[in-house]
């Protein structure tokens, strides 16, 4: 049994190489996987300078395409292991980085600085910072608010959350409503995208994502304690109240981190941890790791789709998660004709 | 919302052939010398195929959006413009100070607000939306011209201005429109064509059968995104480093230029490097109205300077 989840993460892992490879050599430019080969080579110092291969080439392969998806594996990682933590946490099938309010709390932070610079195109770091921001400022504010006594009841977080959450989006839609020309800015920001995010992007976000996810494979034994129940955990010696509070913020870390540079992606953190219970099961021990790599190769497949579909324009990957996901994920849902555990 | 602009997009430019065909600016046939002693009833159908008569030149006018405010301006009917859309009808300044009609969502009027003005015509630029139904059914009469070129635009006016009793002002200011673009058609042709992208925001750009398309070609250059299937598609990043126009416009919105300039890719373009790029006033290219020329002589001005 062990062996075939060893396999899994295996075949997952081989998965992912391909996926990456394939975003890489696949794009609205051809590139000619053999020149493709030989510009890596140059890069990594394992070849001179090839001859006859155009300067636009190097600057779509090395400034625009890789560092795209790099930012994929890293953006679906993040949003992957967020929603597991939060559907352990919340012990709700229905949990994803949106639903404490982190993804509302920075699209709200984003809009403000798009709002106060006049429209900044986006990519803009300072969008960045201010949606990094706006996530952590509201997970924590859902927290406190749910607190009542020293304890967090789950239930209440989740109905604070909710309510929170949506008390945003309605003052979103009304700063819209009155945005005027930054309209378009702010709308397509909503969108999500990984697109023209270059370097600074996969560096701005990488390093949290990497602590994050650490942070997350540390707790896997308490994460499989908690879907015990909090009573049940605690007699098996969890500090459940300070294990709430870690993994709540790991969870809404990752989300910022995510949702900061490549703007509002759903499905991935709701749909990967269900698919992947499906064929692991629900011990954290296996399903986490799984997740890290299988939230990276959807994101970086959906972005392919998202870049290539109907190039050379482009369509926000966020609607392709949508639209390639949720049909997706009922066909699994039929198909395995149980009740979805979280 | 892009098929609806699609559609929008068509329905124009059919319409833009029937308006050439009719012959905007000779009057109606066998009216010779009809001049500006406008006839009165008159019977014109927009551009979603509307049929309008107006027994007598309006007197309460209420525009919804932008370009129609100025156009009106520019006939010398300002003073009968009893309502706008909203904060972007900002031009003339005369303008703002006037009752905005807009709701918050900015696509279609608070039907309350504009029957409350008591207008006897109101003119848009936006294709489609029951209001205009609701408001027929009202009793109030809804014009709609959206232009998608140039020639479209300048159509447009001269239309509005048979439709608002201005004839010989809107025949004056379509001619003065012509005649400059045709001053920068001439230009463009000695200066020889170069390769432009245009950015509205956010890498989205301009294909054919938009406006700001047409304004680009008639400046002098060819758009790196002619193989767009969409008016107004979102553009990758890559085929423009390996398309590498010759000049980067782009919108201007208060961002500044290091904004658009200081991005993955687009920082490694050519014209980035050699610093052929130049924002241009939004409000310039993309409003069909009496300013469009000068938009397209800025366009004109960065592409050639």
């Amino acid at each position: 049994m062990n062996r075939r989840r060893g396999l899994v993460l295996g075949g997952l892992l081989l998965a992912l190489a391909a996926a990456v490879i394939v975003a890489v050599g696949v794009g609205t430019v051809p590139i000619r996987p053999w020149d493709t080969l030989r510009l890596v080579a140059w890069k990594l110092g394992l070849a001179a300078r090839p001859v006859g291969v155009p300067e636009s080439t190097a600057v779509i392969l090395f400034e625009l395409r890789v560092p795209r998806v790099a930012l994929g594996v890293v953006v679906g990682a993040a949003l992957a292991v967020s929603g597991t933590l939060f559907q352990a946490l919340f012990r709700n099938p229905m949990a994803d980085p949106a639903i404490i309010g982190v993804s509302s709390g920075a699209a709200l932070g984003a809009i403000a600085v798009i709002l106060a610079t006049g429209g900044a195109l986006s990519g803009g770091l300072a969008v960045s910072a201010a949606a990094f921001a706006g996530a952590v400022v509201v997970a924590f504010g859902v927290y406190r608010l749910a607190r009542i006594g020293p304890a967090v009841q789950v239930a209440t977080l989740l109905l604070a959350g909710i309510a929170v959450a949506s008390v945003l989006s309605s003052v979103i839609t009304m700063l819209m409503a009155s945005s005027g020309e930054q309209i378009r800015s702010i709308y397509f920001w909503l969108l999500g995208g990984l697109q023209a995010r270059g370097w600074d992007a996969v560096a701005a976000s990488g390093p949290l994502v990497v602590v994050g996810v650490a942070v997350a494979l540390l707790e896997i034994r308490d994460l499989n304690l908690v879907s015990l129940g909090e009573e049940r955990a605690a007699q098996l010696g969890l500090e459940v109240e300070r294990f709430k509070r870690t993994s709540l913020g790991v969870g809404a870390l990752l989300a910022a981190a995510a949702v900061s540079v490549a703007g509002v992606i759903g499905f991935v953190g709701l749909m990967t941890p269900h698919i992947l219970r499906l064929v692991v099961g629900a011990d954290h021990r296996h399903l986490l790791p799984a997740s890290v790599v299988a939230g990276a190769i959807l994101m970086v497949l959906a972005d392919l789709a998202a870049r290539t579909i109907v190039a050379p324009e482009e369509i926000p990957v966020g609607a392709v998660t949508a639209l390639l996901g949720g049909p997706f994920f009922l066909y699994l849902l039929r198909r395995q004709r149980g009740a979805v555990r979280a | 919302m892009a098929r609806s602009a699609r559609w929008a997009v068509t329905v124009a430019s059919v319409v833009a052939l029937v308006t050439a065909a009719c012959g905007g600016d000779g009057g109606r046939a066998g009216r010779p010398g009809a001049g500006s002693e406008a006839t009165f009833p008159v019977t014109l159908s927009d551009d979603e195929g509307a049929s309008v008569t107006l027994r007598r030149p309006p007197r309460r006018i209420v525009t919804f959006a932008p370009s129609h405010t100025e156009i009106l301006f520019a006939l010398g009917l300002g003073d009968r413009v009893v309502g706008v859309s909203g904060a972007f009808d900002d031009h003339p300044p005369e303008a703002q100070g006037i009752e905005a009609v807009g709701t918050a969502s900015g696509t279609e009027p608070n039907v309350e607000k504009v029957v409350a003005l008591e207008p006897d015509l109101l003119v848009t630029a936006f294709i489609g939306g029951e209001w205009k139904d609701r408001l027929r059914d009202l009793g109030v009469p809804v014009f709609t011209t959206l232009a998608a070129g140039f020639d479209d635009a300048v159509d447009d006016i001269v239309t509005l201005g048979r439709l608002t009793g201005a004839r010989a002002p809107a025949r004056r200011l379509a001619e003065e429109m012509r005649r400059r673009a045709g001053a920068v058609e001439q230009r463009a042709q000695d200066e020889g064509r170069v390769t432009c992208f245009l950015e509205l925001s956010d890498l989205f750009t301009v294909g054919p059968g938009s406006l700001e398309f047409d304004l680009l070609e008639r400046a002098g250059c060819d758009p790196v995104t002619a193989s767009a299937d969409e008016p107004y598609p979102q553009w990758s990043v890559e085929q423009l480093v390996e398309d590498d126009p010759d000049v980067y416009l782009a919108s201007e919105f208060g961002q500044g230029i290091e904004a658009v300039t200081d991005r993955p890719g687009i920082r490694e373009l050519r014209a980035v490097r050699e610093g052929d790029v130049h924002l241009v006033d939004g409000d310039l290219v993309s409003r069909p109205g009496p300013r469009l020329v000068e938009g397209l002589e800025a366009l004109a001005q960065a592409l050639h300077g």
